[in-house]
């Protein structure tokens, strides 16, 4: 005996899912046990209806799952026979769902229990029993009833959610005999790019989002996506895109072979296509590949590129975020724009300009994660360090710049913590220079300001 | 006579050199194949400047001087996108891992801006191992779209002769200028063209108290083409140009007890530079 696992049902059940998905880019869950496939259009690719269904129940059967699969023109009919029939294979010719559905209970439509009972009271077992009964009676004694049927015999729309989204283009091969090693699977990925390049370029699109599924023989689906900055058309470059990943991924496992592979592009963007220059010195594209190359193998959040903000805080004063998402507008340095709509919003980033008062860069180039506390030592207790010891080294100060008072988000500092910072530019005998700053007034906020360097200066 | 098929980039540019030399005012055509300094003495003894197309090591002097070091290699790069024809709408890409990133800091976008780079211009990449750098860093340097590619190594390690090869070769294949800066100084040697040693150097005072233009003391250890020596450069930040200092009356700036020069390049050369040191130490 073994206790009731609704979890390990539903995992199985999206394991089943996921295998169905050779047979058609739309499967839908129907908990707790069953799948809808929409196979419109796909079936001709297994040799018709009756076949995709032999296949199928086939492949369930080796790996020990017994099914029952029904064929028909909606989802309604399709589980209504599928659940309530003795064969294993039903296939519903088309437009024959009244038939099909005529000796059914009632209870194959997915009524409400209590909808069922009721209707058992007045005499109504049968989805035949229902059929010849005025709608208007119906519709007002049973609210979903009419809906429900209507659905299945075909009379309304039955849409099905599929647990991924349709791609908007497909280019896939079967082989009869599994492929086992990366290198073929790879050169597979590149003829299909190919295929997959040329339905793009009919639609006038390029491949943002594209995602290969390689279909073990035993059922597993190893699934790889990979994106882009920016549309991409050019079937070696995205062939390249997924070896790098396969490059750095998990060690694969091919069980005994991949004998489906699909690719898919799930998703697009209008892509005009460019003249090629006489000079080929312009490679804005061939930077978004690097970039996209970069960004697949270690990750995009990686391979930033800085924002700057206007903010007074340092910290916040530039973001990094990632180069695959920010595109440089027209080759234009310095305008960015969000391809997250496909109008271009162009930002400027903010021209951060030296104050005129002094000969140095007012920003260090590089800044610590956080502050580090630094020893100081001061003459008076507002004005510029002597000394400091940083990581363990006396720096003297041989000349300062400062202060320059940056006060924290006081309003968003409910417990009073956030002191006024004052920052100096240092620069220390041997040449080094630092950016300290001070934190705390002193007298006013606090008795013993702390000191901290913040960046360090070329 | 069959002549082998050539990309139109390399015509273009082979017509662009015959033009740049019957023009006189154009920059000679070596100006693409290497970056002056624009300091008279020390271009010469680089042969003209660093090669692009090539890998040059950069080492800070002692710990302290990283900022230094990471500020000429940005100036640098600055320098190169200004000053190469070709490198006008390219960018830079500098490769950090992430522990260099936490003991040294990270580029701060301000900062790199002020220095003169736009920071639309700079792709950073955080890596979580090093060694993952040698392996970016060589396909970057392949890339023909950049035009600087820097890689950060705190850990020697994984730059063995092999992986420095391998970078020395993608930078000849790129075109671009690659330049490491490593945290620590390697002994062993290196196919780098040049290894440059960077120093922070007391400022330039300004007359007013304040800090002046910074300055950094650059000695070339590896030169493939030319003698060694040392030089004291400022990096302007608004002309966007390297200078050599005036020098200054007092204090001595520099450390004179040591002679600077290991190989002289010429003997007036060597003249000149004993002739300012008797200057300086005078």
């Amino acid at each position: 005996m073994v206790e009731h696992d609704p979890a390990a049902d539903a995992a199985l059940l999206e394991a089943v899912a996921e295998a169905c998905d050779r047979f058609t880019p739309l499967v839908a869950l129907d908990p707790p046990d069953g799948l809808l496939l929409d196979i419109t259009g796909c079936a001709h690719l297994f040799g018709g209806e009756a076949a995709l269904a032999a296949d199928l129940h086939g492949r369930l059967a080796a790996g020990g799952l017994v099914a029952r699969i029904a064929v028909a023109d909606t989802p309604g009919c399709a589980a209504a026979v599928a659940r309530h029939g003795a064969d294993h294979i039903v296939v519903v010719p088309p437009g024959a769902q009244d038939a099909a559905l005529a000796p059914r209970p009632l209870a194959a439509l997915r009524l409400p229990r209590a909808m069922v009972v009721s209707l058992a009271e007045v005499g109504l077992k049968r989805i035949a029993d229902v059929l010849n009964i005025p709608r208007a009676t119906l519709a007002a004694r049973f609210d979903g009833l009419l809906e429900k049927l209507d659905a299945a015999r075909g009379l309304a729309d039955a849409p099905i959610s599929p647990r991924r989204p349709m791609p908007a283009c497909v280019a896939e091969r079967r082989f009869a005999e599994p492929v086992l090693l990366e290198r073929d699977v790879l050169g597979t990925l590149l003829r299909l790019a190919g295929r997959l390049a040329r339905l793009l370029e009919t639609r006038g699109d390029g491949a943002r989002i594209l995602e290969a599924a390689l279909f073990r023989t035993d059922g597993r689906v190893v699934r790889i996506a990979v994106g882009t900055g920016a549309p991409l058309t050019d079937p070696e470059r995205m062939a390249r895109l997924f070896a790098d990943r396969l490059a750095v991924g998990d060690p694969w496992d091919p069980g005994f072979g991949f004998d489906l592979v699909r690719l898919s592009a799930l998703a697009t963007e209008r892509c005009d296509p460019v003249q090629g220059g006489l000079d080929a010195s312009d490679g804005t594209a061939e930077l978004t590949h690097l970039v996209d190359r970069l960004s697949t193998r270690f990750g995009a959040r990686r391979v930033t590129r800085q924002v700057l903000h206007d903010a007074h805080v340092p910290e916040f004063a530039a973001a990094a975020l990632p180069a695959q998402v920010l595109r440089v507008a027209g080759g234009r340095p310095g305008a960015f724009t969000a391809p997250s709509t496909r109008r271009e919003r162009v930002s400027e980033p903010a021209a951060f300009t030296d104050p005129p008062d002094t000969l140095v860069p007012c920003r260090p180039l590089r800044l610590l994660e956080r502050p580090e506390p630094v020893e100081a030592m001061a003459e008076v207790p507002d004005g510029p360090p002597v000394r400091f010891r940083w990581r363990r080294v006396l720096h003297a100060v041989a000349a300062a710049e400062g202060p320059e008072r940056i006060a924290l988000a006081w309003w968003r500092d409910a417990d009073g913590t956030a002191l006024t910072r004052d920052y100096f530019r240092v620069e220390c005998r041997d040449g080094f220079r630092a950016w300290l700053f001070r934190e705390g007034l002193f007298g006013r906020e606090t008795p013993r300001p702390r000191w901290f360097l913040h960046g360090l200066f070329g | 006579m069959t002549v082998p098929p050539r990309d139109p980039g390399e015509i273009l540019r082979a017509l662009r050199s015959r033009v740049a030399a019957l023009e006189a005012h154009r920059p000679a055509p070596d100006a693409e194949s290497v970056l002056a300094f624009g300091v008279p003495g020390l271009d010469r003894a680089l042969g003209g400047g660093l090669a692009l197309g090539a890998l040059h090591e950069i080492v800070p002097a002692a710990p302290r001087d990283l900022g230094a070091a990471a500020a000429t290699v940005l100036a640098l790069a600055v320098h190169a996108l200004g000053r190469v024809h070709r490198f006008a709408r390219r960018e830079v890409l500098w490769i950090q891992p992430e522990l260099a990133g936490r003991e040294a800091g990270r580029l701060y976008g301000p900062g790199v801006a002020a220095l003169g780079l736009s920071p639309a211009r700079l792709i950073e990449l955080r890596l979580a191992s090093e060694r993952d750098g040698a392996f970016a860093m060589e396909e970057a340097l392949q890339c023909r779209a950049l035009a600087v590619v820097v890689g950060e190594f705190s850990d020697d390690r994984v730059l063995d002769l092999v992986a420095l090869r391998r970078l020395s070769l993608a930078a000849g294949a790129g075109g671009g200028l690659g330049l490491l800066l490593r945290h620590r100084a390697a002994a062993l040697a290196s196919p780098a063209a040049t290894r440059l040693a960077i120093a922070a150097a007391p400022g330039l005072p300004d007359g007013l108290g304040g800090l002046g233009q910074p300055a950094i003391l650059l000695s070339v250890l590896r030169n493939r083409r030319g003698p060694t020596g040392r030089w004291l450069l400022v990096w302007d930040h608004h002309e966007h140009v390297f200078r050599e200092p005036a020098l200054r009356e007092a204090p001595v700036p520099l450390p004179v007890a040591e002679a600077p020069v290991d190989r002289p390049h010429s003997p007036d050369d060597a003249a000149a530079r004993t002739r300012r040191d008797r200057r300086r130490a005078g």
